[in-house]
């Protein structure tokens, strides 16, 4: 192996400098909610916080930002309301169980806060009582759940020319480029928390789909088009969200998103872009400037795709996010409209009635010629 | 024409009942044991009520050989402290089916009496041994007899009888009957405990064939008031019931012999003197008032005959013709038939007619019947059709069967008169339920009379909650008339309406807890069944139960409400203890201190103020 030049060495030490700072100001920030709550309960009086209210009224869109944000209105859950009192030592226990995952660099998924809390006398009803605490703690704190270490399940992953370098205990400063597996590498914690050090890609293409995910790298998509390829698996893991936005502001990539032809899809990529409501109390999981460049309601036409028609309840989703603000003007108001014209929809792999490279050496290019002039 | 004659048998009463014992609950050995166990008891019941009595019944079952298998003979004894019966009517009442004292209308746990020569009945012809009745009417004297039945010419056999002195009253009754007690146990063992439930004033015991004793003193010293013998309400009548009436209402002519003119000569202060005719009339319209009604006919029959008493001796009347207004009579001393002519205006023409044709309708409805006076007795035959002055005895079949269709239709008769109702009383029922169950909430109702097709009756009913009570509730204890019923469930309106009730509205959840026992009165109870177990669902007995429930209900609700809320202090008070502790453990590591902070100060805060409110809510409760 080559040895390091100094200037690497200093560049490894900045870096991970950076990453400990962060986790310092999550402790910091943790133990001053701990801080308050202990002298409370000393000072004889019942502990109690204001939690941002994430009900559906309090959801607002902000243009300047371009993505949901929560209002202003916040609840206050005291421990003296009989109530309130095991939401709020749920929470508590929640906040104590990051910092101890925070402080070993341990993760943890959803799941396994779940049975985690058992250990505690914290009864969960159910995972999802446990996910709504996660929640919570986020709102409180406005951090993502990732920066306690708390991630869900993986099924998105990347592939393509990108040098990183871990931070996870145990793998500290070591490099990997992502390229170098042609089934991809997933998306985990390690990968989130890593460093980005350098790349030769021009752009990052996120793809809804693990299929057409392989087709891409079979293909060479990534070297051709000098590209980084992501599979988000459906609607994109706030995980895989963090790391385009990270690409994109860290490295400086534009992103573009390549979806089914119907108004799920239409989502998927609005979700990249500006974020969803259900996250509307976090602000670092939105790419605004992120593209999305098809399968268009009009592509169907153009391209003569095969298509299957549209169910009941996808036609009930048009309507429905027809009344979502973002979708009031531009592409994605024409292409819901021409949806709702059309009554079909097209999948991604619609273009192999014209071959299996048809995609990837007709319509790629042409739409990323395109996605310059959007 | 065919040699073969049929031949016509008049079957007695016994024979009856001998080749039909199915209908009165004697269809097994089982069955039968439970029921001769019943009517017995019953009997024993009905007669310490009627003479206020608190009873003390004792009931022994004993197998004739404990060695043998079920079903087998077993020997069947209930004795109770009551009146007795009179040594004379020993053998027609325990020797006859269908001889009783019951025939009145008033509530009691048995119509007329006939269950017990049933059980007897059956008790012969299963084991062919003779029934034993002890008797003390006076506390002195006991008579003992051993009777059979007579099955074909329903007479009694009287095998022995003897006396002795004894120092105590009452009845003691001895069968021996085929019966299957390993399988009747259970039933006569609820039998006897849900019958003291309902009959608190009484002692019961019960000695088992296995040798267990089974005691349930009475816990209740008052006997509730006891029901009168009423006369019918108009609505429960039918046709045969009015013929019989009509019947008991007319009088016969009476029979002028000697000793009827003796009678008369006397009633009239004449037994030594003799008066012609007319001085005879004379006295009689001074003493009229006095007069009993066979002296009257026979001075009405005189003043048309216009003879004395030497000659009324020699004559026999023969018939008396009202509407032709002719007298018929025997001459004996011309040897011939003569008749004369009766005068329609003679006041004495009216007396005869009420003899020979009954009385006018109005007075038959208002002197007969409960809850018709003279003005509804108009109305009524205004409405039926007939002349308010039609005598009964001049009514056709057709008439009388128009006048009982007009009885039951006639809307504008006041209910029926519900003194001849024996409910148990709240208070009574109340206590019986806090002995029996031991409940944390006990609520009683006693609803108003009420009547259905003619015939009165009260709902009382109870329900309880926790204490000694086995979850899996509402269990449900029927009674009828202070009789508990045990059998068919399935098909009984009060189980209709229990079951018809949504339990959740009034704050009753899950496995809980309860019992429910409804007690029905009426002098006649609308059983489904022959057997006595189970109550047809009329509208108007249903409606009260449905009220009486409800009423119990929203109490229950109630309770269970402040339950629940007591129950939810307690629970906050445990969540505080559970949780701000382990709040205290994760601030403490989070806050990345050592100690632990003080919360004990705000669990005290928090106990101060729950005693607070728990005071307070007493204080409006004691307002």
């Amino acid at each position: 192996m080559k040895l390091k030049t100094n200037k690497e060495k200093s560049k490894i030490k900045e870096r991970s400098k950076k990453a400990d700072e962060k986790q310092k100001n999550i402790l910091e920030m943790l133990q001053s909610h701990g801080a308050k709550i202990y002298d409370d309960l000393d000072n004889g009086q019942f502990p109690k916080f204001s939690i941002p209210s994430r009900s559906v009224s309090n959801i607002v869109y902000d243009k300047k930002l371009r993505q949901y944000i929560l209002g202003s209105n916040s609840a206050l859950r005291s421990s003296r309301n009989s109530s309130q009192l095991r939401s709020f030592t749920q929470l508590m226990w929640l906040a104590f169980f990051a910092n101890r995952l925070t402080q070993e660099k341990k993760s943890s998924t959803l799941r396994d806060v779940y049975y985690s809390s058992q250990a505690f006398a914290i009864e969960f009803e159910d995972q999802s009582e446990s996910d709504n605490i996660i929640v919570d703690l986020e709102a409180v704190t406005s951090k993502p759940r990732e920066d306690f270490h708390i991630f869900p399940e993986e099924r998105s992953s990347i592939f393509g020319d990108l040098n990183i370098e871990y931070t996870i205990p145990g793998y500290e400063g070591k490099t990997m480029n992502l390229s170098n597996h042609p089934d991809g590498y997933s998306i985990g914690p390690s990968l989130t928390t890593a460093e980005l050090v350098d790349t030769s890609a021009e752009i990052v293409i996120a793809i809804e789909k693990g299929g057409l995910f392989t087709r891409f790298v079979e293909e060479q998509v990534d070297k051709k088009f000098k590209s980084i390829i992501i599979n988000t698996g459906g609607q994109a893991p706030r995980s895989t969200r963090t790391l385009l936005k990270r690409l994109h502001e860290e490295m400086k990539l534009p992103v573009i998103v390549l979806t089914d032809g119907d108004v799920y899809g239409e989502h998927i990529a609005m979700v990249i872009k500006s974020g969803s409501a259900n996250a509307a109390h976090l602000r670092e999981l939105t790419v605004p400037d992120a593209k999305w460049v098809g399968v268009w309601a009009t592509d169907i036409e153009k391209y003569k795709l095969p298509t299957i028609p549209m169910t009941e309840s996808d036609i009930k989703r048009c309507y429905d996010l027809q009344k979502d603000p973002r979708y009031e003007d531009g592409i994605w108001k024409k292409e819901l409209d021409v949806f709702l014209r059309l009554k079909r929809k097209a999948e991604l792999e619609a273009f192999s009635k014209y071959g299996l490279t048809n995609i990837t050496e007709k319509y790629l290019p042409q739409k990323l010629e395109l996605a310059k002039s959007l | 024409m065919s040699l073969i004659k049929e031949k016509f048998n008049q079957i007695s009463p016994s024979e009856f009942f001998y080749s039909n014992r199915d209908l009165a609950g004697f269809s097994n050995p089982t069955r039968s044991l439970y029921t001769a166990v019943r009517e017995f008891v019953e009997n024993a019941l009905d007669a310490c009520d009627q003479k206020g009595i608190l009873p003390d019944v004792h009931l022994i079952i004993k197998a004739v050989d404990p060695e043998k298998s079920d079903p087998k003979p077993y020997i069947l004894t209930v004795k109770d402290n009551g009146p007795g019966i009179d040594p004379e009517h020993i053998p027609l009442a325990f020797g006859t089916v269908l001889y009783g004292s019951k025939f009145g209308l008033k509530q009691a746990r048995g119509m007329f009496g006939l269950g017990a020569t049933m059980a007897i009945l059956y008790g012969q012809i299963t084991t062919n041994k003779a029934v034993t009745v002890k008797s003390s009417v006076d506390g002195k004297i006991q008579d003992e007899f051993e009777l059979l039945l007579d099955i074909q010419k329903n007479k009694p056999v009287i095998i022995k009888h003897t006396t002795k002195e004894v120092s105590k009253k009452g009845l003691s009754v001895s069968i021996c009957l085929e019966g299957d007690y390993s399988k009747a146990g259970n039933k006569i063992r609820d039998y006897v405990y849900e019958t003291s439930l309902i009959t608190p004033y009484a002692s019961i015991t019960f000695d088992d064939p296995k040798g267990e004793k089974f005691a349930h003193p009475r816990f209740v010293k008052d006997i509730p008031p006891p029901p009168t013998i009423i006369r019918p309400h108009p609505h429960g009548i039918d046709v045969e019931r009015i013929r019989r009436m009509i019947v008991e209402s007319q009088f016969e002519i009476p029979n002028i012999d000697d000793a009827m003119i003796e009678k008369v000569r006397k009633d009239l202060g004449l037994s030594v003197k003799n008066l012609g005719f007319t001085a005879i009339m004379e006295k009689a319209k001074k003493k009229w008032k006095t007069l009993s009604r066979q002296v009257r006919v026979v001075i009405a029959l005189m003043s048309f005959l216009k003879m004395d008493f030497e000659k009324l001796n020699k004559i026999k009347i023969e018939d008396i013709d009202m509407p032709n207004k002719k007298l018929f009579y025997w001459d004996f001393g011309e040897s011939q038939s003569k008749s004369i002519d009766m005068n329609p205006e003679s006041p004495y023409f009216k007396q005869l007619t009420n003899t020979v044709q009954g009385e006018p309708l109005t007075t038959f409805l208002t002197k007969r019947f409960q809850r018709i006076g003279p003005t509804t007795a108009l109305k009524f035959a205004e409405f039926a059709g007939f002349k308010p002055e039609k005598r009964m005895g001049t009514m056709s079949n057709q008439e009388l069967v128009n006048l009982s269709d007009s009885l039951q239709k006639f809307e504008d008769f006041l209910a029926p008169d519900p003194s001849c109702l024996a409910p148990l009383g709240e208070e009574p029922l109340e206590k019986g339920i806090k002995k029996f169950f031991n409940p944390d909430f006990t609520a009683v109702v006693q609803r108003p009379a009420s009547a259905y097709s003619g015939f009165p009756f009260i709902v009382e009913m109870g329900i309880a909650y926790g204490g000694d009570i086995k979850t899996g509730g509402p269990h449900v204890y029927r009674y009828a008339n202070r009789i508990p019923l045990l059998y068919d469930e399935g098909s009984d309106v009060v189980l209709k309406v229990v079951n018809d009730t949504d339990w959740g509205r009034y704050k009753i959840k899950g496995d809980p807890p309860f019992i429910i026992v409804s007690h029905i009165c009426s002098t006649r109870i609308p059983y489904k069944t022959a057997g006595k177990e189970n109550v047809a669902d009329r509208p108007e007995i249903e409606r009260e139960l449905r009220l009486g429930l409800q009423y119990l209900s929203r109490k229950l609700a109630a309770y269970m409400s402040k339950r629940g809320q007591a129950d939810m202090a307690k629970k906050r008070a445990n969540l505080y203890a559970k949780y701000i502790p382990l709040i205290a453990t994760f601030a403490t590591e989070l806050a990345g201190r050592k100690k632990e902070p003080n919360y004990k100060k705000i669990l005290e805060i928090e106990n101060a103020e729950k005693s607070q409110t728990i005071a307070e809510e007493n204080e409006v409760e004691n307002k």
